[in-house]
């Protein structure tokens, strides 16, 4: 049992709450509502005061995670921001793809050559000296061995190899490649071969009293049945000639046109065209194309074929769907 | 442990091989072509000792041999790296090797291996090689290796040991 003393200060302040209860209950202005006045005064006073001298503490709590949120946002901003950047430069990328495979489309549609285009996915080493690089296209894509290459400044090379998925071309700068090439504007013919230089070729003209000046384009003579080189395509541009005119050996500089050190989209011509596209394919196609030269009698039916036509390519084959994206 | 070097030397090998052809070569750089895949013999040469490194010489130059764009004589590479592999791995205590004197080597290797290619296809006949850019091309490839060589010889020597951590350096030597 609680000692005597105990039991009695128990007692009376259970009577006492019990009395407040009652007498509170009785409603109204009761005897506490002054006193329950003055407390809720000074403790409001206290409250107050305690928040303003603690709320910093409530606000660090609150700061941090707010800045936890920020930072939860700044990431994802940041890694957004990454998404588009690399979406602009892919833009950037495929601007550049776009502008290729436009090129190429000229030439072919200019040219009516049938063509899949396909993209640089191997180089050879220099230290190599065979200029041969891979594309992303083989024998399920059509290729056969000895198409012709070009990209949308011209002549590129020929496949050497093909695979089922990939095939080896051989660039035009490489020092085994041979091409037999006539002078625009006119129908000089001589023999293109590489040098192994990526920026020079060798022309030789068959007819050493054939007039050649530099600045001479050449376009390709066409090989037999279009194999390995197709008619029409442009090689390059000559940029200096050793030997003057009746010397036994004329040999000129050609500064190729397609630029083998950045080759990535290019296109196999898997049909030459049925006519000789002569100097139309050409960027600038010289003006004195259509005007048969006086020593050429014999093919003006080639020249006919020959106008050049611009307009949208009716035979056009070659979708441009880019691949290995 | 025979296979997991093997496995460290193919993958090592075929990324060096798919990074050299389809990156390295690609990027237009003046004179060689950073030769990634000796710089990779070369490591494994110093990692593995001389018999891993002629064989994985051997494999690498038999792959860049046949893998496309090659259009050349198969072998040649394959002897060459062989040989570099071989030497390379041969040559030094490991003891006695320190970081410059491993790069000094990768550059060695990469110069020589220009050279020898070089001589051996022209030796046997190719038409392509271009004798007036041989100098060029080996300094180049020198200097290549030589900045290749800090990268990919710890990292090669890292997977080396963390792979097959029992095996040490496979070095024939007179002990000492």
């Amino acid at each position: 049992m609680l000692p005597r003393r105990t039991r009695i200060v128990l007692a009376v302040l259970v009577v006492a709450s019990l009395t407040f209860v009652i007498l509170d209950l009785r409603g109204g202005d009761g005897p506490f509502s002054s006193a329950r006045a003055a407390v809720s005064e000074v403790f409001g006073g206290v409250q107050k005061g305690a928040t303003t001298v603690f709320s910093p503490i409530i606000g660090a709590s609150d700061w941090w995670s707010r800045q936890r949120d920020q930072s939860a946002q700044i990431g994802e901003l940041r890694a957004e921001n990454d998404n588009l950047r690399l979406l602009v430069e892919m833009g950037a990328n495929d601007r550049a793809r776009a502008e290729a495979l436009d090129e190429l489309l000229r030439v072919a549609g200019v040219g009516r050559y049938r063509i899949i285009p396909a993209e640089v996915i191997a180089v050879g080493p220099a230290q190599g000296f065979a200029w041969t690089v891979t594309i992303d296209a083989g024998t399920n894509d059509g290729i056969e061995q000895d198409m012709t290459v070009i990209n949308g400044q011209g002549l590129v090379g020929r496949i050497v190899k093909t695979t089922t998925n990939s095939s080896t071309v051989v660039l035009l700068v490489d020092a085994s490649a041979a091409v037999g090439g006539r002078v625009a504007g006119s129908d000089e013919i001589g023999i293109v071969s590489g040098t192994g230089r990526q920026d020079s070729l060798e022309f030789q003209l068959l007819d050493p009293l054939a007039e050649l000046t530099a600045g001479d384009a050449l376009v390709t003579f066409g090989s037999r049945g279009g194999r390995p080189y197709a008619p029409g395509l442009p090689i390059g541009e000559v940029t200096d000639i050793s030997g003057s005119a009746g010397q036994l050996t004329r040999v000129a500089t050609v500064r190729p046109f397609a630029d083998v050190s950045s080759l990535s989209v290019v296109a196999v011509v898997v049909r030459p065209p049925r006519d000789d596209p002569r100097d139309s394919v050409l960027p600038t196609a010289p003006a004195t194309v259509p005007v048969p030269a006086p020593s050429a009698p014999a093919d003006g039916s080639q020249e006919s074929a020959a106008t050049p036509e611009p307009t949208v390519p009716r035979e056009q084959a070659a979708t441009p769907v880019p691949e290995g994206e | 442990m025979i296979w997991r070097q093997g496995l460290i030397i193919a993958t090592s090998i075929f990324v060096a091989l798919i990074l050299q052809l389809s990156v390295l070569s690609r990027l237009g750089l003046p004179g060689a072509t950073p030769d990634l895949v000796v710089v990779t013999v070369v490591a494994l040469a110093l990692a593995m000792g001389p018999t891993q490194g002629a064989i994985a010489g051997f494999a690498a130059g038999a792959l860049l041999d046949i893998a496309p764009p090659s259009d050349t004589v198969v072998g040649i590479n394959s002897i060459v790296y062989l040989v570099i592999g071989y030497l390379t791995g041969r040559a030094l205590d490991p003891r006695d090797r320190t970081v410059p004197i491993s790069i000094g080597i990768v550059g060695l290797s990469t110069a020589g291996a220009t050279l020898a290619t070089t001589a051996l296809s022209g030796l046997l006949g190719n038409p392509r090689v271009l004798w007036d850019e041989v100098p060029g091309l080996t300094v180049s490839s020198a200097l290549y290796g030589v900045l290749l060589a800090p990268l990919v010889v710890p990292t090669l020597g890292w997977v080396v040991r963390r792979v097959t951590p029992d095996v040490g350096i496979d070095w024939v030597g007179t002990p000492r």
